[in-house]
């Protein structure tokens, strides 16, 4: 190998070295900055967690489901959910999600054993956001998520008051 | 010297003298050979009448069954001036002959054997390969296979997967599009397709040899974007031993915010190979074992391997050969790192050591292993050919969540090579294999597959240019159904000019979907993964010009650009049916993958430091999406030097791996914490006589990384090797 290559070689290692990896991140408190497009809040937990829960996503619908079909019409896709933590009686949380105009923001239960033939059951409603001037009883309240992300989308996950799918597609069994 | 001392030295030599007339015991010669730089020079041949031998990676030799008397040692090495010695060797006692080579004045060319599936010098082959020597193995003091590999220019491997000029990308271990041989053996899985890395002791590879770009003319199915051999080491002559221990420790994370155990995680080995050989039968032995404490949480493993071989020489030119592998490997399966809230985050996005507490406990055993038997034949100087049975077999079982599955393979080869006039002039391989993979398990259900193919290829000298052309013809079917077609051509040129020797090739590459791909049944985060009985095999046409050239004495440049274009791809796809959602594995995607690799390899200074760069450029296209391809980095960079003072040396790696534009499968990488990787890589030695240790810091920086979503490469490790060779 020429000198010269050597000494650019040890150069281009010394340039790329520099470079720090992999760095603790604090959890984030308010919308990340630069490129995020998508919605974030504080999400209260309320009641106790379920011991069979599997896990808890925040997502959102662009069109009220009007049918069970409707059900995984949802954003973002689902090997994009992030399971939401429940450990704390606050949450601050971030999601992805392409801009455009959402009639429902809410947070999905999923059971230990989740089936979709037990849909009833195993996935329910435990919470979704509504502004105060949203009178509807399934929240109907609209979030324009923008491309610099739409923050302050609050709202309370009541584990004592969850809804079963059915109670959005009657009749219940 | 005291009187009595003397008289009872006298004595005992008195009693040892030979009687008249009694046959005299034959002595035994041993030593070290190295090069000018006091490096070892591995694979010398040492001869002399009556008796044989070969270094070994540490240079070590010992020769016995020599008449005593004088004698003339004669040593030989492709790239090194022949030496004779003469030397006196005593009746049943050995004498220590330490020898130095220097390099012959005109460079050889190393011999390859996979590119063409023959024998050829590294400069006729009208396709890229990279080498990885056993004095690259035995400098770097790698433990495994797939470390030996992951260094050679252009190859990567992401969390596992080997990508060759980013053929593959990250697919969670399934259907590899590098085909692995071991001594020209496939061993890729039968069911999942992928590759056991640790299904071979690397104690007992010699060297590697890594073929870019579609290689299907003449591998078939798999070698859609390279081939990866690993070629077992010969069985030489008389009693050798090796033993090999290995003891080291992880770093902490570089910050406390990470720390996951209050102690520091080991890693320890210990693998031990004895072999005898005569000149008719020769047989090897390797067992060994390791563990590790892992460098992140739940990430123990515990390893045992065995591997054996014997050759029988049952006439000149006719070598009977029998080898097979075992390994038992039960690690601790460790999952995506714990997000938010998913273990005790301390209040951060993530925590790339720890794992998010509902995963803890799982486990896997994964059992895996080859056996095969080789009979080569060299009729004439013209035609040679060989036949080879084969069986592959791999066992896991998952503990939390339970899946278990086993996979056979059964294959066999028959194959001829014909080269009219003896010379390397004209040369014609042609050859025909079967084989037979068959899966039992929960999760893929029992299939089996058969496959037959028909390949050929001829190469001829015209002037100063060789031309080789060639095809493979593979017909693949699962067991009770109707077997698929597929033809795979190549042709090549060599063109040795004063700018060096030009190559080019164009060849098709496929790879047929793996069993695990096609039935598939289980559910993965609440949603069924479907079977696809559809699937149909993932196509490419490949096309490569490159160069190579020596600038100076001391300096060789090799350039090669590339282009793939590939069809069909099969990946895991996310689809809903009423409603429903489901993972399927489909063919949809169409790629290009272009780019260029260089390789400089020289002694800028003086002979004793030995450097190295290599670099690819890749630029990966989606085009079905008219996007960057997944998990394909745009630069590939990696820098060595190292440098031998006598006993000693001292040298180190820096690899480069661009941030990775884009990611599929478990997009949910919080914070999205992609970052380039700037890995260094250090180590020492000291070598003598029968004895070398080496030093070896990897990572040494502590560089914090991942390649893959939510997986952590390895934290600085230091371990130390040290190698007994008899």
């Amino acid at each position: 190998m020429p000198r010269g290559v050597f000494r650019a070689a040890l150069a281009i290692v010394a340039a790329l070295a520099c470079n720090d990896g992999l760095q603790p991140t604090p959890a984030p408190t308010t919308c990340p900055k630069g490129g995020f497009v998508g919605i974030c809040g504080t999400v209260t937990l309320r009641g106790a967690v379920p011991r069979n829960t599997s896990a808890v996503y925040i997502i959102a619908y662009k069109v009220f489901p009007q049918s069970r079909n409707d059900l995984f019409n949802f954003q973002p896709p689902l090997q994009s959910l992030n399971q939401l933590p429940l450990d704390r009686q606050s949450e601050f949380y971030a999601v992805t999600l392409p801009s455009g105009r959402y009639e429902w923001v809410l947070a999905a239960w999923v059971d230990k054993a989740f089936t979709l033939a037990g849909a009833d059951t195993t996935l329910q409603v435990a919470g979704f956001y509504r502004d105060g001037a949203d009178t509807t009883a399934a929240g109907s309240s609209i979030v324009v998520v923008s491309d610099s992300g739409t923050d302050s989308i609050d709202f309370v996950i009541d584990f004592g008051a969850m809804q079963r799918v059915c109670t959005y597609f009657p009749p219940c069994p | 010297m005291p009187l009595t001392r003397v008289v009872a030295r006298s004595l005992v030599a008195l009693a040892f003298l030979p009687l008249r007339g009694q046959a005299q015991t034959p002595g035994a010669v041993y030593g070290t050979v190295s090069d000018t730089a006091g490096a070892p020079v591995a694979d010398v041949h040492i001869s002399t009448a009556g008796a044989a031998a070969a270094s070994d990676a540490a240079g070590h030799y010992r020769m016995t069954g020599i008449p005593p008397g004088r004698a003339v040692l004669r040593f030989a090495r492709l790239g090194y001036r022949v030496r004779q010695d003469t030397l006196a060797v005593p009746a049943g006692d050995s004498v220590r002959l330490d020898v130095t080579l220097r390099s012959s004045r005109f460079a050889l060319e190393p011999v390859i054997v996979t590119a063409a599936k023959r024998s050829q010098l590294l400069d006729q082959s009208a396709t890229s390969v990279a080498l990885v020597s056993d004095s690259d193995l035995a400098r770097r003091a790698v433990s495994t296979v797939d470390e030996a590999v992951d260094k050679a220019p252009g190859v990567l491997f992401l969390n596992g997967q080997v990508n060759i000029r980013g053929s593959s990308g990250f697919v969670e271990g399934l259907g590899s599009r590098v085909l692995l041989l071991v001594d020209g053996v496939p061993a890729n899985e039968a069911d999942r397709g992928g590759i056991d890395w640790d299904m071979l002791p690397l104690q007992d590879v010699q060297r590697v040899e890594v073929v870019k770009g579609a290689g299907s003319s003449l591998y078939g199915s798999a070698a859609f974007g390279g081939v990866v051999n690993l070629l077992t080491r010969d069985v030489p002559v008389g009693f050798h031993g090796r033993v090999r221990t290995t003891a080291g420790a992880y770093a902490d994370p570089p910050d406390a915010a990470w720390r996951f155990r209050d102690y520091v995680g080991g890693l320890g080995g210990l693998d031990a190979t004895g072999s005898y050989g005569t000149e008719v039968i020769r047989g090897s032995l390797t067992l060994g074992g390791r563990h590790s404490d892992g460098y992140r949480e739940q990430d123990r493993s515990d390893q045992w391997e065995g591997a054996g071989k014997l050759a029988w020489h049952p006439a000149p030119g006719t070598r009977v050969t029998a080898s097979g592998s075992w390994t038992s490997h039960q690690y601790q399966v460790s999952p995506p790192w714990c997000e938010r809230g998913q273990c005790d985050d301390r209040g951060l996005a993530f925590q790339p050591f720890r794992i998010g507490t509902s995963d803890t406990g799982a486990y896997t055993r994964s059992d895996k292993g080859y056996a095969a038997t080789t009979v080569e034949r060299t009729e004439s100087a013209e035609f040679a050919w060989q036949a080879r049975a084969s069986w592959v077999r791999t066992h896991f079982t998952d503990f939390n969540p339970d899946n278990w599955g086993v996979a056979n393979r059964y294959g066999t080869e028959l194959r001829g090579t014909l080269r009219p006039g003896g010379d390397s002039d004209r040369a014609l391989t042609i050859g025909l294999e079967a084989a037979r993979a068959d899966v039992t398990s929960d999760i893929f259900g029992g299939h089996a597959e058969n496959e037959v193919s028909a390949y050929g290829e001829g190469e001829r000298r015209v002037g100063s240019v060789r031309l080789s052309a060639g095809a493979r013809v593979d017909e693949i079917g699962l067991v009770g159904g109707g077997l698929a077609g597929q033809l795979s051509p190549r042709v090549g040129v060599v063109w040795p000019t004063r700018s060096g020797t030009w190559r080019g090739s164009i060849g098709h590459g496929f790879r047929t979907p793996s069993l695990a791909e096609r039935f598939p049944s289980l559910v993965a985060s609440g949603i069924r993964v479907v079977p696809d009985s559809t699937l149909v095999p993932e196509t490419a046409w490949a096309f490569e010009l490159g160069n190579a050239v020596s600038l100076g004495s001391a300096t060789r440049l090799d350039a090669a650009a590339f282009w793939t274009e590939a069809r069909q791809l099969i990946e895991p796809t996310f689809f809903d049916s009423a409603g429903v959602p489901y993972i399927q594995f489909r063919n949809v995607g169409r790629a290009r993958l272009r780019g260029f690799d260089l390789s400089l390899v020289g002694r800028p200074f003086t002979p004793r430091l030995e450097t190295s760069l290599a670099y690819t450029f890749l630029d990966a296209r989606d085009l079905g999406t008219d996007s960057v391809l997944a998990f394909r980095p745009k630069h590939l960079l990696t820098l060595a030097a190292d440098y031998a003072f006598r006993p000693f040396s001292v040298g180190g790696d820096f690899r480069y791996v661009s941030r990775i534009e884009r990611i599929e499968l478990g997009l949910s990488w919080a914070d999205d914490p992609r970052v380039p990787a700037a890995v260094l890589d250090l180590r020492g030695a000291w070598s003598r006589d029968a004895w070398s240790a080496r030093l070896l810091v990897t990572n040494a920086l502590n560089y914090i990384y991942s390649l893959t979503p939510g997986t952590l490469e390895p934290v600085r490790t230091a371990s130390v090797v040290l190698t007994w060779t008899y």
